[in-house]
């Protein structure tokens, strides 16, 4: 919004193209899904629980193979990617962070070097210094010795988001990644969500619960409501209070601010 | 590569750190070896030594594939509490040895035409297949069902062993009891030993290639497919290499409870490192730990008025309660 992208890098990374998807044959939970996501762009999916935002990034990921219609990255079906092409691609932030075992920071970080290296994995030169500039950029290289333990939850999540971009991918996909932080933490990633689209030229398309967060940082906002669309454009255009009602079932006043996106509130 | 100076993420594992540890490690299991061979010795021939050394080398051998295994399977099913016993692969070698017993019937054990260690590893691979069936939905393994799987088989093998017992005489239930309690044979024929040799060192080599992606699917399967594991694949492969060490390791010593367990733990504490590093030293401590074991054991026997001490019974009365330490700290603090 206030910083221009330039033109040539405000290119169509993903497309949804008529995305039908349902676990079972005669449930669908996406019907005739369309979007388009943009590199240099921070878009988010708002929607109530069961909406089926969960399972549109799940089909975005490839891990969920549409019914009828596609999901394009680059212009090829997401599925028809090997798993190391895609991981070269895109990479996924999960709602909550986890490392099951006492592995240090810097090497958690590090695993994003993966499919990039050979077989031991072993980072040279330059893998360090991708995964410091992606701890800079999250501001995790205070703990790079410690564990996912040992930090807090908001540490724990940037974590995950500096493995994210240390994979250096065109499209970075993020399941909620705030829904367990506080205040702070929320600005925060919300801020370097933005950074990665807006600086860092990624496509950036995150799941989110929190209205005025995502109308506040994200370029474009998606909403959904029983497996479709409601609206999708830039936040002054979908946040009406009609919009927002249909999409939540539920009252909704936008409150202005001056200079700032309005607040909205259930009635 | 020694331009670390403006990179405020130092080198983390490097190939030269990695030989180094190696080379360490392996000159310590040595040292300790040599120690075990002369420990306790009054008349240094040469036949006692080749015997003390062969059981040395058996020992050392089991604790490398189990404590591995039991890494390993602890980074496949993102659970601290597995090892290689929890899948049912010491009753699945049980239940081979007494098959062995109730048809060629073996006996004495270890003098049969038919070696038993054959039978255990039989026994063990078949039940690690049955496991994996059982598990498997549509090709793909899933922690908590590896793990629900493994206790459900054991259970039927508890069973199956029960039933053979009324069908065996009773010397071979005292001669089958003895193996059960896990003791290093030094009759361990020489082929029996250098086929469960391979199958360890081949079993470990595999699972440190692999080790890199283990820190990944630390972070949870989407995550770790994201990075382009195919996690099922790892799990199977990881599965299928843990069977084969575990289950020599059982042909070898009979079945040795908690060492699968206690010194990857041991490994963590330790040092906090990454799979790589991980795989490589629990390998080494659950040799040296195994060869001290067994060796304690040897020094002891004749002072509680025993022939032998077996190895299974001093391992498992210091993994009890060490099992249960790590479960009660577990419910206070949800990773370790």
């Amino acid at each position: 919004m206030t910083s221009q992208p330039e033109p040539q890098t405000s290119r169509e990374i993903l497309s949804v193209n008529d995305l039908t998807f349902g676990y079972r044959p005669e449930v669908s939970v996406l019907r005739g899904v369309n979007l388009s996501a943009d590199v240099g762009k921070l878009m988010c999916i708002l929607g109530p629980n069961g909406s089926g935002k969960t399972t549109l990034l799940r089909c975005m990921l490839g891990r969920l193979h549409p019914t009828k219609g596609s999901v394009l990255l680059e212009q090829k079906p997401v599925h028809k990617f090997s798993a190391r092409a895609l991981a070269n691609l895109m990479a996924y932030v999960p709602q909550q962070p986890a490392s099951a075992f006492s592995i240090p920071v810097r090497e958690i970080v590090l695993t994003a070097r993966l499919p990039h290296l050979g077989v031991l994995g072993l980072a040279g030169q330059k893998d360090l210094e991708i995964a410091a500039a992606a701890m800079q950029m999250t501001d995790t290289l205070d703990f790079a010795t410690r564990t996912i333990g040992e930090l807090s939850g908001g540490e724990a999540q940037r974590v995950m988001i500096a493995r994210a971009i240390a994979q250096q991918p065109s499209i970075c996909l993020l399941d909620e990644p705030t829904s367990h932080l506080d205040i702070r933490n929320q600005m925060l990633i919300y801020g370097m969500m933005q950074r990665l689209g807006h600086d860092w030229n990624m496509g950036v398309i995150c799941v989110s619960h929190d209205i005025n967060l995502a109308s506040r940082f994200a370029d474009t906002l998606v909403l959904m409501r029983n497996g479709s669309v409601i609206a999708a454009g830039a936040p002054s255009e979908v946040i009406t209070e009609d919009i927002l009602r249909e999409t939540y079932n539920v009252d909704i006043e936008l409150i202005p601010v001056e200079g700032s996106s309005p607040i909205a509130r259930a009635k | 590569m020694n331009e670390q100076t403006n990179n405020p993420l130092p080198p983390s594992l490097t190939p030269l750190k990695l030989v180094v540890i190696f080379a360490c490690l392996l000159g310590a299991t040595l040292a300790v070896m040599g120690v075990c061979v002369l420990f306790g010795q009054t008349s240094l021939t040469w036949l006692v030594l080749e015997l003390r050394l062969g059981r040395l080398i058996a020992a050392a051998l089991v604790g490398a594939g189990l404590s591995v295994g039991g890494m390993a399977l602890q980074a496949i099913l993102r659970n601290p509490l597995a090892e290689p016993y929890l899948l049912g692969i010491s009753s699945g070698a049980g239940v081979g040895v007494l098959i062995g017993m109730a048809t060629v019937g073996m006996f004495p054990l270890w003098m049969a035409s038919v070696p038993a260690p054959m039978f255990a590893f039989v026994g063990a691979m078949v039940t690690c297949v049955l496991v994996y069936l059982i598990a498997q939905q549509r090709g793909r393994l899933n922690a908590q069902s590896l793990i629900l799987s493994g206790v459900i088989v054991n259970v039927f093998n508890g069973a199956i062993m029960l039933a053979i017992n009324l069908y065996i005489s009773r010397y071979q239930i005292v001669e089958f009891s003895q193996w059960m309690m896990g003791e290093i044979n030094e009759l361990t024929p020489r082929t029996t030993l250098g086929i469960c040799a391979a199958c360890i060192l081949v079993g470990w080599a595999w699972l440190f290639i692999r080790s890199a992606a283990y820190n990944a699917l630390g972070l949870g399967d989407d995550v770790a497919r994201s990075m382009g594991i195919s996690v099922g694949r790892l799990r199977i492969e990881t599965f299928v290499f843990v069977s084969l060490m575990a289950g020599a390791a059982v042909a070898l010593a009979g079945p040795i409870g908690f060492v699968g367990l206690i010194i990857p733990h041991i490994a963590r504490l330790l040092l906090r490192a990454d799979f790589r590093v991980l795989i490589i030293t629990s390998g080494f401590i659950g040799a040296i730990f195994l060869m001290i074991v067994e060796t304690a054991c040897y020094a002891l026997a004749p002072l509680v008025n025993v022939a032998s001490i077996p190895v299974g019974i001093v391992t498992a009365l210091c993994g009890g309660p060490f099992f249960l330490m790590l479960l009660r700290r577990g419910l206070r603090r949800e990773t370790i």
